[in-house]
């Protein structure tokens, strides 16, 4: 999906050292985050343009090493074969995916085997773990999102040869809000979100007896964790470096990232 | 305005005629005009056509288009598989649903405003119908999510998303259509058949019943088909409440996708085999909506016939 | 008896099938104003500039973009409806040419608005390389609505009485001159009035939109080939994605602004209407 921010009503008093195009193209996990920073970025230097695209992680990726874009938002690490050895990491952000369930249903904890049985269908009633005897509802995120493609691995064991499906049953919401609201307000709903969505209104479950926290994702207990990146071809320069250097910023860090995700200096692992 | 027009006739006496050639011209200009109709239908199907060609031929019909086998691939799309069955079955679904609540509702209206109401009340019914029609889809889709689906999920313990919901939805957006027809359907009729069944003794039911609707049978056929088209196309109302799973619909209460709401839900994030396989699903709609069309010309060709 | 009290109970279920159309139309109304209204008169609201996550944003560029595309889709679609419905009305045979030309015209008007997306989408956006942008949007938008422009634009032009082409004929005007100089100026306002509700439809038009316009901006468009976000698109891309925290606030507030422009056009189209008729009625004021 495309969105453009487009210029003007910039201040007068901004900075125009700074100049040149920046293009932005991949994850929409990271996609709201690079659209703030594009946004704050281009009232900071007026004499700068920055183009963010979503289209998901792979082909932020693949654009990038075609020279067409030059930041490729990523949900996910490099993979083997993408990586030559030219790609530069910049971790932005980190995120812990919670499982997360109505305050009504009395789970606190669910284990890994639970979790696939439910997600993938094979056990669809509350009763079977102690609760209402009422269809388990289970809401997931849309194809292209990179959430879904790491809780479909790290909590279902899908991988590419051998993809994992959710039950067909399942809603399909189109970001970590939808699916927050729906659990919040079906008594049988189950989903999963990022851990900055964790609120009073649903109530996130341990996985295994591990809680979703900092700590524990930091230290490796919670696995159900990943970094989101902005890729480089070569180190940034120019505007790219400057626009970077503001996702970074602990002020940026602490007003958007924060909101959703957790800050990348929070997270001390690697 | 009556002035003006004379005005022009005079000055039009002095020149006109002796631009036979510039006659010829303007014609080929307004059948131009007239033929942009015909271009853009040709063009659309080309095009809806043109993008579904690579899922065909890669995947074939049978996989295709009679298969319920849905779970595509983003980064992969080659390695999806793309049946669009349940959804073809969930626009069906739905449409069905909503027809049974819309048909007699909307006719029953119809009679209302035509035969039973007074004057200033069947205007207001006409107005609200109008105004009904005009009310956009994602208003209507955003209404049906905050109230429909919680009192849906209250009633029957389900998550309350669903083809019922879907169904209620497009009920709103059908009803409209199959009143504003209707209604004039009846009106056509002649008044003589009205007055020679009353002139018989018959009361104002058995009037509607047994001399009106049968007579205007054609008509409301018409009526209910076109609002069965709108409920088939109906998008974004629809996307916001039937939950976008994939599962092949068997209860009212089931969470499943229909043709349209799939594509809106899909076409953003889909490149390769897996958007061309969302074009093949437009293009069925394409074909239903010919269907439909020809079902019309028929009829009233018969109507016209008798 | 039997068929007096048939006919009582009937009269009763008429009346009770009259009365749901009304009550569904004030409920749906009264719903979405109580939650939106108070935010949709807020200028701060209407005046604002939307937020891409955080809360607090309004819905300006989106009210910019509905009009500008509505007024490009009229721009687009109005000279080709007016040429298509002189031909339909004044030259056209019955024939089978008349008859195609209706078929096909019927055909777009039962289309799903979402296969007009798709179309733009491959054509404009994609094949024309114009990327998600309004004239993409107002291209699109004017196929759609060109049936219903048309039959309005060809009804007013049938109004225009015989006796007006006759009188001017055979004072040996030709066609095209009389239908430039007699025909044009009388329908004109009827052609003007019978405008106005497409309008409302076009800016109320969700579908066909979401993939040729674009969906989300925070500055106003300013080019035709700029991306924009018409309300109803923005409205349903908002309520999807939900990044913004206070969400539900500005759907409530949008779909209810919406829900007034929408109506205050067919009001205004209702009042020309009348007006229109009136003066055709009466017939003109004299200066």
């Amino acid at each position: 999906m495309l969105l453009s921010v487009g210029c003007g009503g910039r201040p007068e008093t901004a900075d125009d050292s700074i100049r040149g195009e920046v293009k932005v193209a991949g994850s929409t996990t990271v996609l709201p985050i690079a659209q703030e920073a594009a946004v704050e970025f281009m009232e900071a230097n007026k004499r700068t343009e920055v183009e963010v695209q979503g289209g998901g992680s792979s082909a932020g990726i693949t654009q990038l090493k075609e020279e067409v874009i030059d930041i490729a938002n990523s949900s996910r690490e490099l993979q083997p074969g993408e990586n030559d050895g030219t790609i530069v990491d910049h971790k932005i952000a980190f995120d812990i995916i919670a499982i997360i369930v109505n305050p009504d249903l009395k789970i606190t904890n669910l284990s890994r085997k639970q979790v696939k049985a439910i997600f993938t269908g094979k056990m669809t009633n509350w009763k079977e773990f102690g609760g209402p005897d009422r269809e388990i509802v289970v809401v997931i995120r849309d194809q292209a999102s990179g959430t879904r493609e790491v809780f479909d691995k790290i909590a279902l064991g899908s991988t590419s040869d051998k993809p994992v499906w959710c039950v067909p049953s399942a809603i399909e919401s189109a970001s970590n809000g939808v699916i927050r609201e729906i659990v919040g307000a079906t008594p049988t709903a189950i989903g999963y979100v990022s851990y900055g969505y964790v609120n009073k209104t649903i109530r996130a479950v341990e996985l295994d007896g591990v809680s979703p926290t900092i700590e524990n994702a930091a230290e490796g207990r919670y696995t159900m964790a990943r970094f989101l990146h902005m890729f480089t071809q070569g180190e940034a320069e120019g505007p790219t470096r400057s626009y970077i250097d503001l996702v970074l910023s602990d002020e940026f860090q602490e007003e958007v990232v924060g909101q959703e995700y957790i800050e990348v200096k929070k997270v001390k692992r690697q | 305005m009556r002035a003006r027009g004379g005005e022009a006739v005079t000055g039009a006496c002095f020149k006109g005629h002796a631009f036979a050639d510039r006659e010829n011209r303007v014609k080929v200009v307004m059948l131009a005009c007239a033929s942009v109709a015909i271009l853009a239908i040709l063009l659309i199907f080309l095009f809806i056509f043109r993008e579904s060609l690579p899922s065909i031929r890669e995947l074939g019909v049978k996989n295709l288009f009679f298969s319920t086998d849905w779970r595509p691939n983003v980064a992969d799309p080659k390695a999806g598989h793309y049946g669009m069955l349940t959804f073809i079955w969930g626009t069906l679904l739905t449409t069905f649903g909503a027809m049974l609540i819309s048909t007699p509702l909307g006719i029953g209206a119809a009679v209302f405003i035509d035969q039973v109401a007074p004057d200033s009340m069947a205007r207001v019914v006409r107005r609200g119908i109008e105004l009904l029609a005009g009310i956009p889809s994602v208003v209507i889709g955003w209404f049906g999510l905050i109230l429909l689906v919680p009192a849906i999920a209250r009633v029957t313990g389900t998550s309350g998303y669903g083809v019922a919901a879907a169904s209620l939805v497009l009920v709103v957006m059908a009803l409209p259509t199959i009143t504003t027809l209707s209604a004039e359907t009846l009106k056509s009729l002649p008044a003589e058949l009205k007055e020679a069944s009353v002139a018989m003794g018959a009361t104002r039911w058995q009037t509607i019943y047994k001399v009106l609707l049968p007579s205007a049978r054609e008509g409301l056929l018409i009526a209910v088909i076109l609002g069965m088209g709108r409920a088939i196309g109906e998008t974004m109302a629809v996307q916001m409440v039937i939950g976008n799973a994939r599962a092949f619909a068997v209860s009212p209460f089931a969470r499943t996708s229909t043709l349209t709401t799939r594509i809106v839900t899909d076409t953003g994030e889909a490149s390769g085999i897996f958007r061309s396989a969302l074009f093949a699903q437009a293009l069925v709609l394409l074909l239903i909506a010919m269907v439909l069309i020809i079902l019309i010309r028929v009829i009233s060709r018969k109507r016209e016939a008798a | 008896m039997k068929g007096s009290r048939a006919d009582k109970a009937a009269t009763v279920v008429f009346w009770a099938l009259g009365l749901v159309t009304i009550a569904l139309l004030a409920f749906i109304i009264i719903e979405i104003l109580a939650r939106g209204f108070l935010t949709a008169i807020n200028p701060k609201f209407f005046l604002g500039k939307p937020e891409a996550i955080k809360a607090g944003g309004g819905i300006f560029p989106m009210i910019i973009s509905s009009l500008y595309l509505a007024a490009l889709t009229i721009l687009i679609s109005l000279p080709i409806a007016i040429g298509a419905a002189i031909y339909m009305a004044e030259y056209a045979k019955k024939g089978r040419l008349n008859n195609f030309i209706r078929f096909c015209l019927d055909s777009l008007a039962t289309l799903p608005s979402i296969v007009f997306g798709l179309f733009g989408l491959a054509l404009f956006v994609i094949y024309f390389r114009w990327s998600y942008c309004l004239l993409a949007g107002a291209f699109t938008l004017a196929i759609l609505n060109l049936p219903i422009l048309l039959r309005s634009t060809e009804e007013a032009i049938k109004l225009v009485p015989n006796t007006y082409r006759e009188a001017s004929m055979c004072l040996g005007a030709s066609r095209w001159t009389t239908i430039r100089q007699v025909v044009i100026p009388t329908a004109l306002p009827g052609i003007m009035t019978s405008t106005i509700l497409p309008i409302g439809r076009i800016m109320g038009e969700s579908a066909a939109i979401v993939y040729t316009t674009g969906l989300f901006i925070r500055n106003i468009p300013i080019s035709p080939f700029d991306t924009a976000a018409p309300l109803a698109g923005y409205i349903w891309y908002a309520q999807s994605e939900a990044l913004v925290p206070d969400y539900r606030q500005i759907v409530n507030g949008g779909a209810a602004l919406l829900l007034i422009i929408v109506f205050a056009i067919y009001f205004l189209a209702r009042w020309a209407g009348n007006r229109y008729q009136q003066t055709k009625l009466l017939g003109p004021k004299m200066k």
